[in-house]
C-alpha cells in the first residue's frame, strides 16, 4: 500500500515539467560550476617571455620555474637585443621581458609595483637569485639543497580557498534541496487536506502508510537528483581535468551527499506534518517557515565559516544539532575545522534524531489530516490523543 | 427487508461540547437502496467517517457480516465522501486506476475497471483530461467512478444527490438501483427527505444524533394512522370537516382550496368519512395519500427540518472553536 502512494508521488511528479527543469538547471549549475574553472584556466593563453640572448637549458628552467610560481603557463621567445624585444613587448607581442643580469621589462608597471606573485615579479626574483649565485659561488652550493626554508603551520593545515568554495557551493544545493522538497511534501499534503482526497484516500489506507509512501516518493526523486548531480561532478571533472576530483574536493561534495539525506529524512516528516496543520493550501507557507528556519540559519552563518580561520565554537555547535547539521556540518568539514569522526558522529546523530522527529511527525499529521475548520493548532496536535 | 450485511450498534462521538453521534444503532440490509436521512448536523457523515475510521468513536461498534469492520473489510467497501476529494492534476483515467489498485486490484484489473466505469459513467474520451479540467457534473462522475471501481460490497456515498442537476440525479439512482439490484449494501445519506423518498426503498432518519424512525419508505409514508385526502365541491374552507368524529379520524390541516387531510384513527372507517363528506355536498376528491418523509419527521420531532437545521447552525456558531471538525 506504502508502495503504490510512492509509486503515485514518483510517476506524477516525476514526469513533471517542473522536475525535468529543475534537474535540468541543477545539473546544469554542477557542470559549470565544476568544469567552467578548469576550462579556462587550460584554455589561457600561454605568457609570451621574451628573453635576450641565446635561450640555454638553464634559462628556460628559470622561466619555467618563475610561471609555476605565477601559477601560468609560459613560452619562451628568444630576442635578439633589447630594442627588438621592447618593440614587441610594447605591440603585445610579448607580456614581459628578460634582460639577463639587467632587468626585467613590462610594457607598465601597474600602479603600487609589481605584485608579488606575479609572472615579472617571480621573473626577478628567481633572476636575481641566479645573479647571486653568479657572482658567489659559496651562494649556489648553499642553494643546492633548494634555496626555501619549509614553512610549518602550528596547527592542522586548513584548506584551501577552492575547497571551501566547494563546501559553500555543496551546502547551498543541500539546503536548496532540502527546503525545495519538503516544500512539495507540505504542499501536497496541504493539498490533500484542503480538497478532501485525504478523507477518500484515509478510507482504504492508514495515515502513516499515505505519510511514509508520500515522502519515500518524493524522497526517491530528491534521492535521483542528489546521485545526477554527484554523477555530473566526477564526470564534468574528470573531462575538464578539473582538479576538484582529484583533491579534497570529492570528499566534501560525498559529505554534501550524505548530509542531503539525512537532511531530507529528518525533516520530510516535519515538512509533513507542517503541512497537514493547514486547511487550506494556501496557508501551507506560514505553516513550514519555523520548520526551514534551522536550515536558513545554519546556511546564512555558514558564510563566516567559509570566510574564516577556525570556526566559531557556536558554530561547531550548530554542526552537532540535528535540525541545522545537514548544512552546517559539510560546511565545517570543507573549511577543514573538523576531523572526519567528528563528521561521522554528527551524522549518527542526526540519523537517531531521525526517528524520533519521524515519530513525533507522523503522531502530529495522524491527528490533524482530517481536522477540518480552522488550522490546527501545534499544542493541540501534540496533545490530542 | 433483506439479509443484513451492516450493522451501526450504539455510536457515541463528541466533538468538544457538541455531541455529534448520541446512541445511533440501526442495521442496513443488502440488496436494497438504503437511505440515511436527517437535517444538515444530525450526524449523519460523522456516522459514515466513522464506518471508514476516518472519524474515531466514543463508543458503539460497526459491524459487517457480524464481524468488527476492520482494514481488509474497509477495503472491500466503496466510499463517496460529502466533500468531494480527487487530485485536480492527475489524469482521470490514471486516478481512477489509483484509487482502484489502493482496493488491492492488479494494475491490469485496475485499468480495465477503470475504463469500464469511465465509459459506464459517460466520460469516455475524457480518460486523459485532468481533474480540474472536467466540468463540475463531470469531476462528480468521475469521484463516483473512484467510488465503484473496485466493485464494492458495501457502496457508502454522503449527500450524492446535493448539487446534481435533474440529469445527474437519474443517471446516480440509476446506477444506485444497479448496484443494489447486484446484491451491494448500498447506503446512501441526504438533508433532502422529500427529495429522495422516492429513490430508496428503506430509510433510517436521525435527529441530534439518535434515529428517531427506521422503516421501508412505504410504511413510514403511510404511518400508523393513513391520511386521506378529501374535497367537498364549493366548500373552499373545508368547513364540512367540523363535523368529524375524533373517534373516526383527527384532520390534520386543511390545503389552500378546501382539501382536509385526515388521519385516520385506529379502526376508523374511511367510508363513514366519505359518507360524512357526501352529506356536506359533491365530493370532488377522496383518496388515500402518503405523507412526506419531512412530515413524518416533524411527526416524531415535533420540529421540521428548517427548524432542525436553523437549531444547528445557531449550536454550531455557539460553540465556536470547539465545534471546529464536527462534520454534519
Amino acid at each position: 500500500m506504502t508502495w503504490l502512494v510512492a509509486r503515485r508521488e514518483l510517476r506524477q511528479r516525476g514526469r513533471s515539467r517542473a522536475f525535468a527543469i529543475s534537474t535540468a538547471v541543477l545539473l546544469l549549475a554542477v557542470v559549470l560550476g565544476v568544469a567552467l574553472p578548469a576550462i579556462l584556466s587550460r584554455n589561457a593563453k600561454p605568457e609570451r617571455v621574451g628573453y635576450v640572448g641565446a635561450v640555454t637549458p638553464a634559462v628556460s628552467r628559470l622561466i619555467e620555474q618563475a610561471g609555476q610560481i605565477a601559477e601560468t603557463k609560459v613560452v619562451v621567445v628568444q630576442q635578439p637585443d633589447v630594442a627588438s624585444a621592447e618593440a614587441a613587448l610594447r605591440s603585445g607581442d610579448l607580456g614581459v621581458v628578460l634582460v639577463p643580469g639587467s632587468k626585467v621589462l613590462v610594457k607598465q608597471v601597474s600602479q603600487g609595483g609589481t605584485n608579488s606573485g606575479t609572472l615579472p615579479n617571480a621573473l626577478a626574483q628567481l633572476a636575481g637569485l641566479e645573479r647571486l649565485f653568479a657572482e658567489v659561488p659559496a651562494a649556489a652550493a648553499a642553494a643546492a639543497h633548494g634555496i626555501a626554508l619549509p614553512v610549518h603551520g602550528l596547527e592542522a593545515p586548513s584548506s584551501s580557498l577552492g575547497s571551501r568554495l566547494t563546501g559553500l557551493f555543496t551546502v547551498v544545493i543541500v539546503w536548496v534541496l532540502i527546503s525545495a522538497y519538503g516544500g512539495q511534501i507540505a504542499m501536497s499534503i496541504g493539498e490533500e487536506k484542503g480538497s478532501r482526497i485525504a478523507e477518500v484516500l484515509l478510507s482504504s489506507l492508514r495515515a502513516v502508510q499515505l505519510l511514509v509512501g508520500k515522502v519515500v516518493g518524493i524522497g526517491l526523486l530528491a534521492l535521483a537528483q542528489v546521485a545526477a548531480m554527484v554523477v555530473a561532478f566526477v564526470v564534468a571533472g574528470l573531462a575538464s581535468g578539473s582538479s576538484l576530483v582529484h583533491g579534497a574536493a570529492i570528499n566534501i561534495v560525498l559529505v554534501g551527499a550524505v548530509f542531503a539525506v539525512l537532511g531530507y529524512a529528518f525533516y520530510c516528516t516535519a515538512f509533513a506534518a507542517a503541512g497537514s496543520l493547514v486547511s487550506r493550501q494556501s496557508d501551507v507557507n506560514s505553516t513550514i517557515m519555523p520548520v526551514q528556519l534551522p536550515l536558513i540559519i545554519a546556511y546564512a552563518l555558514s558564510y563566516t565559516v567559509i570566510y574564516a580561520n577556525g570556526a566559531s565554537t557556536f558554530y561547531l555547535v550548530l554542526g552537532f544539532l540535528p535540525p541545522t547539521a545537514p548544512v552546517a556540518m559539510p560546511v565545517l568539514y570543507a573549511a577543514g575545522d573538523v576531523p572526519p569522526w567528528q563528521v561521522a558522529v554528527s551524522a549518527v546523530l542526526c540519523a537517531v534524531a531521525t526517528v524520533w522527529m519521524a515519530r513525533v511527525a507522523a503522531g502530529i499529521y495522524t491527528r490533524s489530516i482530517l481536522r477540518t475548520g480552522a488550522r490546527v493548532r501545534l499544542k493541540e496536535a501534540l496533545r490530542q490523543a | 427487508m433483506s439479509l443484513v450485511e451492516l450493522q451501526l450498534d450504539g455510536l457515541r462521538r463528541r466533538y468538544g461540547t457538541v455531541t455529534a453521534l448520541d446512541g445511533l444503532s440501526f442495521d442496513v440490509p443488502a440488496g436494497e437502496v438504503f437511505g440515511f436521512l436527517g437535517p444538515n448536523g444530525a450526524g449523519k457523515t460523522t456516522a459514515m467517517r466513522a464506518i471508514f475510521g476516518v472519524t474515531a468513536l466514543d463508543a458503539g461498534e460497526i459491524r459487517w457480516r457480524g464481524k468488527p469492520v476492520d482494514e481488509q473489510a474497509r477495503r472491500q467497501f466503496g466510499y463517496m465522501p460529502e466533500e468531494r476529494g480527487l487530485y485536480p492534476t492527475m489524469k482521470l483515467a490514471e486516478q481512477v486506476e489509483y484509487f482502484a489498485t489502493l482496493h488491492d486490484m492488479d494494475d491490469r484489473a485496475a485499468k480495465k475497471a477503470a475504463a469500464y466505469w469511465i465509459g459506464r459513467l459517460g466520460l469516455s474520451g475524457r480518460e486523459d483530461a485532468r481533474i480540474d479540467a472536467l466540468s463540475h457534473g463531470n469531476q462528480q462522475r468521475a469521484q463516483l467512478a473512484v467510488a465503484l471501481v473496485h466493485d464494492p460490497e458495501l457502496l457508502v456515498l454522503d449527500e450524492p444527490f446535493a448539487g446534481l442537476d435533474p440529469g445527474g440525479v437519474d443517471d446516480m439512482r440509476q446506477v444506485l438501483e444497479e448496484r443494489a439490484a447486484a446484491g451491494v449494501t448500498v447506503l446512501f445519506s441526504s438533508h433532502q427527505l422529500d427529495l429522495v423518498e422516492d429513490i430508496c426503498e428503506a430509510v433510517a432518519i436521525i435527529y441530534q444524533g439518535r434515529l428517531v424512525t427506521y422503516g421501508p419508505v412505504a410504511d413510514l409514508r403511510r404511518g400508523d394512522r393513513p391520511r386521506l385526502a378529501v374535497r367537498v365541491g364549493g366548500d373552499p374552507e373545508g368547513a364540512w370537516s367540523r363535523s368529524l368524529d375524533d373517534e373516526l379520524g383527527e384532520v390534520e390541516a386543511i390545503r389552500p382550496g378546501g382539501t382536509v387531510l385526515i388521519s385516520l384513527t385506529n379502526g376508523g372507517d374511511s367510508q363513514r368519512i366519505l359518507d360524512l363528506a357526501r352529506a356536506a355536498g359533491p365530493v370532488e376528491h377522496f383518496a388515500f395519500e402518503a405523507r412526506r418523509l419531512s412530515e413524518v419527521f416533524r411527526a416524531v420531532t415535533g420540529a421540521s427540518v428548517g427548524q432542525a437545521e436553523a437549531e444547528h447552525a445557531a449550536s454550531m456558531a455557539g460553540a465556536g472553536r470547539a465545534a471546529a471538525g464536527v462534520a454534519r
